[in-house]
């Protein structure tokens, strides 16, 4: 990385105090309300869908959009192959460090023929 | 959770201490932070910030993929509030988590509930949602020692990470791409069956719509309300009309059918 960032420490601090905020509050504020009282059923049906849609929709974020734009891109061929792969070692393992670790290399050594 | 190594014993040690028995579960996702981790410290490291920021930053946000953002728009000399509103963006799916686990935390103090709070993650969310949804004595106590002890190999690891960071010059997209594995880890244990695999289709398709029109990760909130609430009422929809739909179908990883033959709290 070329680009060096200009902010000195006390921005950064700043940085993490407010992060922490928006970070905490999300988490804290539902599980304050929704262990007081009930929770409808049809709510908890509902939460059961959020993770797949969430994580399917960082992948996206992270394999078909472009992070300046916003707009979909389909160059990123290394990552496509690499998220194949990766799916299928988390298939058929169900471990999460070899998931990881398989995809990095197979990223890596994709990039490297690819692009 | 699978685990690699064979079990010797079948049944669980019931005298086996708390400590050890919750880290156990822990572990696989503790392996597993440590390069991500490490990931993560030398791109902050690379965006300038120093190893005791970096060390406060992975303790009091814990969220690989808001540390990641931060990074990644520090070297773009992004403005402070925009940097703030991303995170709150991205950090706003934890109120879907933490509504979801709810259940299984009523009664329990809001001393407790504010340190859960705290040291919650995606992650760690994944382990005690399904030990929760499994296992009958996983109780909030366990849960919050799993989450302790993935925010300690969180934390260290991005430490280390700040402190090899200058000797290292790396690929940012490389290095990123081991949040994406992360994701797409998440989403092959969340496939339970065939139903699920269109709402990850539908998901994905509208997030892809939601960020070219928002412009931001704003998008991804959006699609993810739309995509569960379709799936919600599809399931819902199916199960009233065509209860043996085969949408409805069980799947079974070959992994998940080797780790019912061990005990039943550990399988899939």
């Amino acid at each position: 990385m070329n680009a060096v960032n200009t902010w000195n420490s006390t921005q950064h601090f700043w940085l993490i105090i407010l992060g922490f905020c928006v970070a905490f509050v999300p988490r804290f504020i539902p599980l304050m309300l929704f262990t007081k009282r009930a929770i409808p059923e049809w709510f908890n049906e509902w939460m059961k869908f959020v993770p797949v849609s969430l994580f399917t929709a960082l992948v996206v974020k992270d394999v078909f959009i472009d992070s300046a734009s916003y707009q979909i891109i389909f160059n990123h061929f290394s990552e496509m192959i690499a998220a194949v792969i990766v799916v299928i070692i988390a298939y058929r393992t169900r471990s999460m460090a070899i998931s990881v670790i398989v995809g990095l290399i197979a990223v890596f050594l994709l990039s490297m023929f690819i692009a | 959770m699978n685990k690699r190594r064979p079990n010797p014993k079948q049944v669980p040690d019931p005298n086996e201490p708390l400590w050890r028995s919750t880290l156990r579960v822990a572990m696989p996702l503790n392996l597993s932070y440590i390069p991500i981790g490490l990931a993560c410290g030398i791109l902050l490291h690379a965006a300038g910030f120093n190893t005791l920021l970096t060390g406060l930053v992975s303790i009091l946000i814990f969220s690989g993929g808001a540390q990641f953002l931060i990074a990644t728009m520090l070297t773009i000399n992004s403005p402070l509030l925009s940097i703030v509103l991303m995170l709150f963006f991205l950090e706003l799916r934890y109120a879907l988590l933490s509504s979801s686990l709810s259940p299984y935390l009523k009664g329990q103090s809001n001393r407790f509930l504010f340190a859960f709070a705290i040291s919650l993650n995606d992650e760690n969310y994944a382990i005690n949602y399904l030990k929760f949804a499994t296992d009958k004595k996983w109780t909030g106590k366990e849960a919050l020692m799993v989450e302790h002890y993935s925010l300690l190999f969180w934390a260290v690891s991005n430490i280390i990470g700040s402190l090899i960071g200058s000797a290292l010059k790396i690929d940012l997209g490389v290095v990123n791409f081991a949040l994406t594995a992360l994701f797409l880890y998440m989403i092959v244990m969340q496939i339970k069956n065939r139903l699920t695999i269109v709402i990850c289709l539908i998901s994905g398709v509208l997030a892809a719509l939601c960020m070219m029109l928002t412009k931001s990760t704003l998008g991804l909130v959006i699609s993810t309300i739309i995509a569960s609430l379709i799936g919600f009422f599809l399931e819902t929809t199916l199960r009233k009309r065509l209860p043996d739909s085969h949408w409805l179908w069980k799947l079974r990883s070959p992994g998940s059918k080797k780790s019912t033959v061990e005990s039943e709290s550990d399988a899939d």
